[in-house]
């Protein structure tokens, strides 16, 4: 059986690999794929620390289904506001979507 | 029917509240329900009375009362005692009210606010009934209150006239010092033994739960309240000045009913004022404000406030009887002075009727030509007052002197002279009114008699004021409801059988005269030349006397020096240090802060994105540093 540590490792470089994409990336969609990203991280870690520490239960999974679920509604929400975005600004470029502030 | 004596404070208060919403468009601005409602409650009391005395000793006090709140345990009931005191209480009531509002009819005609008077009549009656039969201290402070506030409407009845304004507001002030004096009592009390009901206290104090200071410490607050509420030194101030209110009020509430619920309140209380050891203060403050007040009322011209000061000496004679724990005596003095003092109030409410708005003395005189029921009740209340055998004043003061008498020659020399006083006082009032040549031709030609609305209550009250006083004696008594005679009805418990003591009937009767005759020499035939030459002879006493000894003016000096200065600090603090540091001050903190973060705020998503991470990081490491 494969260790657990190594869908911990794969977790956390995927999770990382997600905030580098949140910060680095200007497009607003692809900003949103990296959040996808960090979400999936978290499913797997919920479904590995399932399977190895209580597998007669299915806590970890129902909880990855949630976060799919989730995820999901998140992402239909998010583009609204991106198409929103672009079509008042004609951009989706996040740095140009300024103005909410003082 | 005695148990449900709540009827009687209940009929006055509906009448109030129809009179209040609906007054002014009744036929007649309702009047004729102000005199319905006077009368009615003077029939119920007969037949409380009737059924009271049915009852039979055994079943005295007869009590009845509701469940007013409930807080966990504690069960607060609210309800009636009828004992002999309140029955008294209630006599002396609703007669003086019956008599007042029908006086009122004739007196108040084309008045303004003519229904509202009558409405605040039947609030005042109302309240004054729940003060005597509330069988809790807690009840007995809210009717309390209740007549205080009815006392403030009444004083204030011509608002338009600026000193009727200054005169209530001084009157509620002044007792509300000693209101908030009885309040703390209560509040003690309540502490002490966990009730408010006046019997279980009485009981509980017999039984000594409450120790000797603290009681002591609780009876000064409660006397504190009885000496507001009765104009006893040093609060009588505001009585002489509520004779701002139209004169059937001072004679109602002023001098025979709401004054009186001071003298009320201590004879309730007595075997807890005997056990506190607080006898000696009502002693020594009702002695004080007699001699006081008696010297003061030398000295005023108007025969309203001569009638004020007279009766703040009156009260500080019955104080003076409850000292020396004879309640009875105390409670008849009650009794027979609310009879001649309300007549002499009315019959000056005649007067001020009849000549057409003149009460200085100096401006009346030979009036009985024109007025001669007006002088002829008005002289009756006079005797009565001053003390002759066998007026009603002459055995209520005859019973003072007896009660002093146990208190030490000294005591007893000082109440002697109160009496004289007051029977020189009462002489040069009613010498100085009718008797004499007019002192103002132009005011006498214009005097009439009143009519009869206004004559019979004072003919009624003449006759009270003939009869009142052999209430004491055993058969009379009995005939008339107090079965025993006064004293043996009204206190049970200190079973002094009356009996005339001819040597004081004697001393008391040499008081009267020297008194009358003294006052009657001074100002026969309107010759002022006699007083006048002590006036001058001691300019600095007589200026003392008519300064009434400075109270107001030492008072005016506190509220202008001390307590506007005081109030002149604290709204200083409230600008200063609440209004503009603590208030206005968080506030520009609050907006300078916020300016300075503002630029905190880039709008720039991936700023705070970058925020969010770092903060993940920085919160990552500080915990991994805290748990190795």
């Amino acid at each position: 059986m494969v260790p657990m540590e190594n869908y911990l490792v794969l977790s956390g470089i995927i999770f990382s690999l997600g905030v580098y994409g949140v910060l680095a990336r200007r497009n607003a969609v692809l900003v949103l794929m990296s959040v996808e990203l960090m979400l999936n991280a978290v499913s797997l870690n919920f479904v590995a620390f399932s399977a190895y520490l209580d597998p007669d239960k299915a806590t970890g999974i129902i909880f990855a289904v949630f976060v799919i679920a989730v995820a999901a509604a998140e992402v239909g929400l998010a583009l609204a506001i991106v198409i929103r975005l672009f079509r008042n600004r004609s951009t989706a470029n996040v740095d140009e979507a300024a103005t909410m502030r003082w | 029917m005695a148990e449900h004596a709540w009827i009687l404070a209940a009929v006055p208060g509906i009448a109030f509240i129809v009179m209040a919403a609906f007054g002014r468009n009744l036929p007649r601005q309702g009047d004729w329900l102000a005199v319905l409602c006077a009368t009615s409650i003077f029939a119920l009391f007969f037949a409380v009375l009737a059924n009271f005395l049915n009852l039979g000793e055994a079943a005295w006090p007869v009590l009845n009362s509701i469940e007013w709140t409930a807080i966990g345990d504690f069960h607060l009931r609210m309800g009636i005692a009828v004992d002999q005191i309140t029955i008294v209480m209630l006599a002396v009531i609703t007669t003086v009210a019956l008599m007042v509002n029908i006086f009122s009819v004739g007196y108040m005609k084309g008045e303004p606010r003519y229904w509202w008077y009558f409405a605040v009549l039947q609030l005042f009656v109302a309240s004054m009934l729940m003060l005597v039969l509330a069988d809790n201290l807690l009840l007995l402070y809210v009717a309390w209150e209740l007549v205080g506030l009815s006392s403030f409407l009444l004083i204030g009845h011509y608002w338009e006239r600026r000193s009727a304004v200054e005169a209530a507001k001084k009157a509620f002030i002044t007792t509300r010092v000693g209101d908030v004096g009885l309040l703390i009592g209560i509040i003690l009390f309540w502490e002490a033994t966990g009730t408010f009901n006046i019997l279980d206290i009485i009981h509980y104090v017999e039984e000594g739960a409450i120790g000797d200071t603290r009681l002591f410490v609780t009876m000064m607050f409660i006397l504190l309240g009885a000496m507001g509420k009765s104009a006893q030194l040093p609060f009588h101030v505001w009585l002489p000045d509520a004779m701002e209110g139209p004169t059937p009020v001072s004679a109602l509430i002023h001098a025979a009913t709401m004054v009186v619920a001071g003298v009320y309140l201590v004879a309730r209380l007595l075997p807890v004022f005997e056990a506190a050891g607080a006898l000696d203060v009502v002693l020594v403050i009702g002695l004080l404000t007699a001699l006081f007040s008696g010297v003061v009322a030398f000295a005023q011209t108007d025969i309203k406030k001569v009638l004020a000061y007279s009766t703040v000496s009156q009260l500080g004679f019955m104080f003076v009887a409850l000292g020396a724990g004879y309640a009875s005596a105390g409670m008849f003095h009650l009794f027979t002075h609310a009879f001649f003092k309300a007549l002499l109030f009315l019959g000056a409410g005649s007067v001020i009727i009849g000549t057409h708005h003149h009460q200085e003395m100096s401006q009346l005189g030979g009036l009985w030509r024109k007025m001669p029921i007006t002088a002829g009740t008005f002289l009756i209340g006079s005797l009565a007052l001053a003390g002759l055998f066998p007026l009603a004043g002459f055995w209520s003061k005859d019973e003072i002197l007896h009660a002093v008498e146990g208190q030490g020659t000294f005591f007893f020399f000082l109440i002697s002279i109160a009496a004289i006083m007051t029977a020189f006082y009462t002489a040069r009032l009613f010498v100085r009114t009718f008797l004499g040549k007019p002192q103002d031709e132009e005011v006498a030609s214009h005097a009439r008699e009143t009519g009869p609305v206004m004559t019979l209550p004072l003919v009624f009250l003449a006759f009270m004021s003939i009869v009142a006083g052999f209430f004491i004696f055993h058969d009379f008594g009995s005939a008339f409801g107090f079965p025993g005679g006064f004293s043996e009805f009204v206190f049970l418990h200190y079973p002094a059988v009356f009996h005339v003591d001819w040597g004081l009937v004697g001393l008391s009767t040499a008081l009267f005269v020297i008194g009358t005759f003294g006052g009657a020499w001074f100002y026969w035939n309107g010759r002022l030349d006699r007083s006048t030459v002590i006036a001058e002879w001691q300019p600095k006493v007589y200026e003392m006397v008519q300064r009434k000894f400075y109270f107001d003016d030492l008072y005016q000096f506190l509220i202008d020096r001390v307590v506007l200065g005081f109030s002149y600090l604290v709204s200083w603090f409230d600008r200063f240090a609440v209004n503009d540091t603590g208030v206005d001050g968080s506030a520009t903190l609050t907006g300078y802060t916020g300016f300075l973060l503002k630029h905190l705020q880039t709008g720039r998503v991936p700023n705070y994105a970058m925020a969010i991470a770092a903060g993940v990081v920085a919160l990552t490491l500080l915990s991994l540093a805290v748990g190795s």
